[in-house]
């Protein structure tokens, strides 16, 4: 006998909220009170498709269920029942989220069809419908709920007693300050004041500050969007104060990261908008999620600026750095072959350990090109991702293969580049110029591609490696950045 | 096709390309309207909320139109129709 079983609900609860519980195959157990535990089977992530979980209920059955579909786009993903103990055949379920954008909710349908024997169907109809389904309504919104009210661990070394008063009018802070242009002995720690949080913003206090080369040309002067005096940095990790009245789905004691297009993020407490902040996973560490603005950058370069199939080959300049080092290990996960220049053998053996095949040691003044033409067979590479400037662009195209392409990123250089396209016309190649916050003002993408980069973060497919600094030391850190010493990225930790 | 007045006077002349007993489902384009918008296609879909028994209603339009005008015409057609539609239904039925 075959089966339709329907239940559906709306959760008082945004859907960016809901869907990062839900999106995670593998979480049941944490929000569902019909599950006892749930495993994934070889340990993949829980938005693998085709990976297989494992339940044991409260009432002692065992379940294993496989992922079929997973789509952040759309909000869904079917899965199937591989073993049941329950006479349950040909089981297929889709759980679909939809926006309620009347009041900033989440509509949440659940389905399935399956077969099973004609005695007993309409008990099973009914188990399935309220003790799979409904019970999971419930139990997610009492997750919900527990995670907003759930009291946090007071932030470390907190600068003034002042500061634990949440919600007040004016709260102390410190933050970076460059007053005049020029190296990083401009910048200093200045005590300043952070006044109640406009309508749309929500005040933070940051626990972790990610350090980008943007910074340095701003602070240099070199770079435009920086006013003096001005506070460096464009994204950041922290929690939730107090917010303001119109924003919705954000509450005090959320832990949020931001990236934003306006600079200000080198300070303890600061105001941002609601719309650029991106609630945390749990279970992912301040530090890890303050790679957010580097991660989804390698994510846009391998899904949007260009679409990098598997197989293909991508050279990645400085495989070493911020975003270098996350750029080798994402694409790593979508099979790609990854080459990559560095300037030292230690940044090698770094990068070879973050899924670079062929790292390239680099001087200066030196081309890769014979070493990528060896390694390529003399074919060239598919991909190549420029940070270099006008230095080399015509080496990059050089070794790019027929229709090849090469994105030109990091911020704009001081040099003019010029571009000779009856040159990229010989081979069909194209060249770009990305600037991520052009993609990012879609926010819908932003969010999408961030949930993607933590649950790989999660899962441990994506390792960011993280040099941290306190907020106080933020020349030094500039310092160790443009002597070139670095590898992965820097951090900086207020209240230090 | 519907011709309907709107209560600022103007007309908008709709053609129904769909309409699904089965799905709940209908959608719609606009013909002529004071709107600066082409290649409107609308989609007005019910789903049922179990839970409660109540109903969930997605509206969705497409169009395109000038850059300027994105803004203008996405809250007049998001607010002002759609939004205001759901206010109306929400009244007639009892608010929940």
């Amino acid at each position: 006998m075959k089966i339709s079983v329907n239940r559906s609900a709306i959760i008082d609860a945004p859907i960016d909220r809901v869907w990062a519980v839900l999106r995670d195959f593998n979480s049941h157990d944490r929000w569902h009170p019909a599950v006892a535990r749930s495993r994934m089977e070889n340990d993949v992530g829980g938005d693998v498709v085709g990976g297989v979980r494992q339940f044991t209920l409260e009432d002692g059955v065992d379940v294993r269920e496989q992922l079929l579909r997973h789509s952040d786009r759309d909000y869904t993903f079917t899965y199937c029942i591989l073993d049941s103990s329950l006479p349950l055949f040909d089981y297929v379920a889709t759980v679909r989220l939809k926006p309620v954008t009347d009041g900033n909710r989440t509509f949440w349908d659940w389905r399935s069809q399956f077969r099973t024997l004609d005695e007993g169907a309409a008990e099973l109809e009914k188990r399935v419908g309220r003790q799979v389904y409904e019970a999971g309504f419930t139990g997610l919104r009492r997750y919900l709920a527990e995670q907003t009210e759930r009291p946090r661990p007071p932030a470390p070394q907190r600068a003034t007693a002042e500061v634990t008063v949440a919600g007040g009018e004016h709260l102390p802070s410190k933050a970076v300050m460059v007053a005049a242009t020029g190296g990083p002995e401009v910048m200093s720690l200045s005590d300043v004041t952070v006044s109640a949080p406009g309508p749309r913003q929500v005040r933070i206090r940051q626990t972790a500050i990610g350090v980008n080369t943007l910074d340095i040309k701003h602070r240099r002067g070199i770079a435009p969007g920086f006013d003096l005096p001005g506070t460096p940095g464009m994204e950041g990790v922290g929690e939730i104060i107090d917010v303001g009245e119109q924003v919705s789905g954000l509450f005090p004691g959320d832990r949020v990261a931001y990236m934003n297009r306006t600079p200000g993020a080198y300070a303890d407490i600061r105001c941002i908008d609601g719309d650029a902040c991106i609630p945390l996973p749990e279970g992912l560490s301040d530090i890890d999620a303050s790679s957010l603005l580097k991660g989804v950058t390698a994510a846009l370069l391998l899904s949007r600026v260009f679409r990098a199939l598997p197989g293909a080959t991508i050279l990645i300049q400085a495989v070493s750095g911020g975003v270098g080092h996350l750029l080798s290990q994402w694409a790593k996960t979508m099979d790609l072959t990854v080459i990559g220049t560095v300037s030292t053998t230690e940044k090698a053996r770094f990068s070879r350990d973050r899924g670079c095949d062929y790292p390239i040691v680099v001087a200066e003044d030196r081309s890769p090109a014979a070493e990528v033409m060896r390694i390529t067979n003399g074919c060239g590479v598919d991909y190549w991702v420029h940070s270099s400037g006008a230095r080399g662009l015509d080496t990059a195209v050089a070794c790019l293969a027929r229709c090849g392409h090469c994105a030109v990123i990091g911020d704009r250089d001081e040099q003019p580049v010029f571009v000779d396209v009856n040159g990229l016309k010989q081979r069909s190649l194209t060249i770009s110029a990305p600037v991520c916050f052009d993609y990012f003002e879609d926010r819908l993408y932003l969010q999408r591609i961030a949930h993607q980069l933590f649950a790989k973060i999660q899962s441990r497919m994506i390792i960011p490696a993280i040099e941290t600094f306190p907020l106080s030391r933020a020349t030094e850190a500039h310092h160790r950045i443009e002597s070139r010493q670095t590898m992965g990225a820097i951090v900086l930790i207020p209240g230090g | 096709v519907r011709n309907i007045q709107l209560k600022d006077g103007a007309r908008v002349r709709e053609k129904l390309l769909s309409l699904s007993d089965y799905d709940y489902s209908c959608t719609s384009t606009i013909l002529d309207s004071p709107m600066d918008l082409s290649d409107h296609v609308a989609t007005l879909r019910l789903f049922p909320v179990t839970e409660g028994n109540r109903c969930f209603i997605e509206w969705s339009a497409e169009f395109d139109c000038p850059p300027e005008k994105v803004v203008e015409l996405s809250e007049s057609v998001g607010q002002g129709m759609f939004q205001t539609g759901f206010d109306a239904l929400k009244k007639r039925y009892g608010q929940r």
